[in-house]
């Protein structure tokens, strides 16, 4: 469920990282107020390698052959609390992106959102916590985390195919995106769920406190959860609103609907005036490509597809021709002796 | 295992990396992140179907990678490992989308083989200018890096542990893994039913060594924050480094040389 930086657009992404840092910084705020035991420090990145470690974990899926492995959003939470668990996961998907190619740099606010926000501050406060917190038993433990972890994950495809629909970087429509995606995570969902249930049932047995420490030491205030629920409700207008209807100024939105329209990717706009503020636009907006206006203000597209092509793979030689001149330098530089 | 040992591998593989003395390692770290976050920016804001504009952005990648003396093998085990879920989006468009954009010789170029070259170059790029930061760059020294830019330190003490522990914790679930193999040979994997007491176990063992690790941690001074010191900021020589390539980025934006190159040949 990592989305990578090509999935998404500048607006997007720039919201969610936006987003990300807000509640990381609010998540910090509150982590400081309830002054974390400096115990705690160690704790989370231990448990965050331990995540690590358990997403290496293949187990096979009954009844398919194939094989998976846990998240660990919700094992987190239960273990961490809210707030240490969502600090420790930002962590986590920041060393997955920079070391396993896990998802993108500027996409780590949209995981960060995905992964972690949903899971640690949603799920978790929303939907685990309420079920154990009148009574902690075996069954009350299962029940807890199967839904915990199949609503959070639901939650988290959804906000994917949101922000990759917004992106406008897929055919996919939104809804068939959406078909794709909420069935095939119900079913991971529950799995490893079920997994969850089984490891926090067993940590119930071994040693209980480990879970009551978690549920005492990171309270949850209603007030806080409606300020995080009340900044994603604003964020979520603001991707699907505002900023997305700018970003699909690209072919996927206005000018898509146009060339279903009017069987042409272009509107005709053929007079000298017109296309002279269009040259003028594309030269002077910070982000030219979003107006509608093919590369070159050129009438034809064809042409400019043409050229494009050839000076693509002209300038792909070029690029190849760069590399190999770079390659013999070097390696004629490294036969000599360092002075 | 294979997972386990192929990760640990990967992670070690990096640190090697890191350790050779190029141009691009000897750069500061302060100035690589930044320059990786602007060539981030720059590749993602060109629009769907604008392939030509991506293709110049190679460039950086290959300069990169070459001055840089990483082994284009990582780098393709990094796409493979990376491009799975992109891969279906761009091959997923190819199909959804046939209209036509401009014929070609007897060949016609449709929207979607555009939209399907697009998101694979542009994912390419991205995924290789972030290989190209942490092949050169430590982590130590991108934590630095992030302290200078004022992320807080919470974040970058829980970076620094995560990072510091998974060999750890991964060793200890190897042995695990290996002592549940031994007994169950046939077996793939581990059975989901025995999931629970296997991570569990790994959590109680996790947990032990955090305490262990803590009260290790407090002999030696510790006050429930690592203390950074040396400022690793950003030299007048590595503005001018990030200024320089900040204005290639936006020329290359703002004027597609694929196309001007293109017409010259027409």
């Amino acid at each position: 469920m990592h989305m990578s930086d090509a999935l998404l657009s500048v607006a997007v992404g720039a919201t969610m990282t936006a987003v990300s840092t807000g509640i990381i910084g609010t998540s910090i705020k509150k982590i400081n107020k309830i002054e974390l035991e400096e115990k705690k420090i160690p704790m989370m990145g231990v448990m965050g390698a331990f995540v690590f470690a358990a997403q290496m974990i293949n187990f096979t899926i009954p009844g398919t052959g194939s094989s998976g492995h846990i998240g660990g959003g919700i094992l987190l939470a239960s273990l961490l609390g809210p707030y240490p668990s969502l600090i420790t996961m930002a962590s986590i998907l920041l060393i997955q992106c920079l070391f396993f190619a896990d998802g993108g740099l500027l996409a780590l606010g949209s995981n960060i959102f995905n992964m972690g926000v949903i899971t640690c501050l949603v799920a978790y406060p929303l939907i685990y916590k309420p079920i154990i917190k009148r009574e902690m038993t075996p069954k009350r433990i299962t029940i807890a985390s199967i839904l915990a972890v199949t609503i959070g994950l639901q939650l988290g495809s959804f906000a994917v195919v949101l922000e990759t629909v917004a992106s406008g970087v897929t055919e996919l429509s939104f809804l068939t995106f959406l078909s794709f995606m909420q069935p095939i995570h119900l079913v991971i969902g529950l799995i490893e769920g079920a997994i969850t249930a089984t490891v926090l049932n067993f940590i119930y047995q071994m040693r209980r406190e480990i879970l009551d420490s978690a549920l005492r030491k990171a309270p949850m205030k209603p007030v806080s959860l409606k300020r995080v629920l009340f900044i994603m409700v604003f964020a979520t207008l603001i991707t699907g609103g505002l900023l997305s209807a700018y970003a699909s100024s690209s072919p996927d939105g206005l000018e898509w609907s146009i060339a279903n329209v009017m069987g042409t990717t272009e509107l005709e706009n053929n007079t000298s005036v017109h296309n002279t503020l269009l040259n003028l636009q594309e030269k002077t907006a910070i982000l030219p490509d979003y107006s509608i206006v093919n590369e070159t203000g050129d009438p034809s597209p064809a042409s400019t597809g043409i050229a494009g092509v050839l000076g693509g793979l002209f300038t792909l030689l070029m690029t190849v021709i760069a590399g190999v001149v770079l390659m013999y330098f070097k390696k004629r530089n490294a036969g000599r002796p360092v002075n | 295992m294979s997972n386990i040992s192929n990760s640990l591998l990967q992670m070690n593989n990096i640190e090697n990396m890191n350790q050779k003395n190029t141009v691009i390692h000897r750069m500061e770290p302060a100035v690589k992140l930044l320059i990786t976050l602007m060539y981030l920016i720059v590749v993602i804001s060109v629009n769907p179907y604008q392939v030509s504009r991506l293709i110049p952005y190679l460039f950086y990648p290959v300069i990169g990678i070459i001055l840089a003396e990483i082994s284009l093998r990582t780098m393709i085990k990094y796409l493979v490992i990376a491009m799975p879920f992109t891969l279906f989006t761009g091959i997923s468009n190819l199909f959804l989308n046939r209209e036509i954009a401009f014929p070609m010789a007897n060949v016609v170029i449709t929207q979607g083989m555009l939209s399907c070259c697009f998101v694979l170059l542009k994912s390419i790029l991205t995924i290789l200018a972030v290989v190209i930061l942490t092949s050169t760059t430590s982590m130590d020294d991108l934590l630095y890096a992030m302290i200078h830019f004022k992320v807080p330190i919470i974040i970058v003490t829980q970076i620094m542990f995560t990072y510091r522990y998974i060999g750890v914790i991964a060793e200890e679930a190897s042995i695990m893994y290996h002592g549940y193999i031994l007994r169950a040979p046939k077996a793939k994997a581990i059975k989901a039913k025995d999931m629970g007491p296997f991570l569990g176990q790994l959590i109680i063992r996790s947990f032990d060594r955090a305490e262990r690790i803590y009260q290790a941690m407090k002999c030696r001074g510790f006050e429930g924050y690592v203390s950074f010191s040396g400022k690793k900021g950003i030299s007048g020589k590595g503005w001018f480094y990030v200024v320089i390539t900040a204005g290639i980025l936006i020329a290359l934006r703002l004027v597609n040389i694929s196309i001007l190159l293109g017409k010259l040949f027409m």
